[in-house]
């Protein structure tokens, strides 16, 4: 997220304005980015239900998700989170509606929406920025998809 | 790309003659044609068509079927109708929580976090104290944590194995604490524990994952860094 904007000139020390220049950064956020990238998730969670994708899917993945204590069509999830933590997130929001998640898979989801999110993205700016050598790139994302999966264990073992 | 070309693509984008159409715009075309002209619903033996239908993929707003329980979001909204309502429904609280961590951080509870996150650095990840700046604001914004990172490596402050284990740290799970509050409260109220636990989690995975990055520069890739000390 960039909320790293420029600082005004004119630095302000009242909490109040403080918290006004947080609550905008948050609105321009949520307009420009939560709300289209979840729009497009509900879109899309739309086609595959009716292409029948989601209960196939379910099907083929049904015994990997077992082992995380998830149903699964829960894998849509865990692969949209690679391109987007946004998008899955709506979608996870999107299948708890639709009753095809339960509130306690949307707890163990929770922190595989950010260790594995938005990687493509994070590609160009992290890794690209800070110029971290293409070569072990590979290396860093087998890093996240291993902390994303243990990180489920441990929530279906221990928090859910 | 230069300030001439630029406005050379411009002109030719302005020009229809020099408009090119290949076989890939005529098809989006027809894609475009059949998507919005509401063709796709007609055929009731093959319903997976209307998955390319526009009125149908705009879906339907919430209703509220029980008053005074249910929301503005209302409930049995689909497609891009319902997702519109429902992240509408997120604004207030993710703008309460960035007030919040706007004002906290004001008062230097990043720093703070700073302070103690320094010892751990060099017993669990090899890396020098002065990388804890780059890391902690890479919680609160990826672009900014990656470019502190990148002056680091600049000037000669931190190796490259040392950049490597930085980048795995600051990798998986990017921005943490804003996205965990900002694009995680979609799904705060479906929760079983509290909501500090997966974000606890997810920072003790970040050590995690740059541990196992470590380890694997240490074993796998070794050859690469023999002219580092």
């Amino acid at each position: 997220m960039s909320n790293n904007q420029p600082q005004p000139a004119k630095k302000t020390n009242n909490p109040f304005d403080i918290f006004i220049i947080g609550a905008r950064k948050g609105l321009n956020i949520t307009l420009n980015n939560l709300v289209p990238n979840i729009l497009m998730a509900y879109a899309v969670a739309e086609v595959l239900r009716i292409l029948g994708v989601m209960k196939m899917v379910g099907e083929i993945f049904g015994p990997l998700m077992f082992v995380f204590g998830l149903p699964g069509e829960a894998v849509t999830v865990v692969l949209t989170a690679w391109l987007s933590s946004s998008a899955s997130v709506g979608l996870a929001a999107n299948m708890a509606a639709n009753g095809i998640l339960d509130a306690r898979h949307v707890t163990i989801l929770m922190p595989c929406f950010f260790l594995l999110g938005a990687q493509l993205q994070y590609m160009g700016r992290l890794l690209g920025v800070a110029d971290v050598p293409k070569r072990y790139w590979p290396l860093l994302m087998s890093a996240s998809l291993l902390n994303a999966l243990c990180a489920m264990l441990v929530m279906n073992w221990f928090f859910a | 790309m230069s300030e001439e070309k630029k406005e050379q693509t411009q002109n030719a984008q302005l020009d229809p003659s020099q408009w090119k159409a290949g076989p890939l715009a005529f098809f989006a075309l027809v894609v475009a044609i059949l998507f919005f002209s509401g063709v796709m619903v007609k055929f009731p033996d093959m319903k997976w068509l209307s998955a390319f239908d526009f009125t149908t993929l705009v879906g339907k707003f919430g209703v509220m079927k029980e008053l005074g329980k249910s929301t503005f979001v209302g409930s049995g909204g689909f497609g891009a109708r319902g997702g519109f309502m429902f992240a509408l429904s997120l604004v207030p609280g993710v703008m309460f929580a960035m007030g919040m961590i706007e004002v906290l951080d004001h008062y230097g509870a990043i720093r703070a976090a700073q302070k103690c996150l320094t010892p751990l650095l060099k017993p669990l990840l090899g890396l020098p104290g002065l990388t804890g700046l780059a890391l902690i604001t890479d919680l609160q914004s990826t672009d900014a944590g990656a470019v502190l990172t990148k002056g680091l490596y600049d000037d000669g402050l931190i190796t490259k194995k040392e950049l490597i284990v930085m980048g795995a740290w600051q990798y998986s799970g990017a921005g943490m604490i804003a996205n965990y509050f900002m694009i995680g409260s979609a799904v705060f109220s479906y929760l079983t524990c509290s909501i500090m636990i997966p974000v606890t989690l997810i920072f003790i995975f970040k050590f995690v994952g740059a541990m196992y990055v470590r380890l694997m520069l240490n074993t796998v890739y070794k050859g690469d860094f023999k002219n580092e000390q």
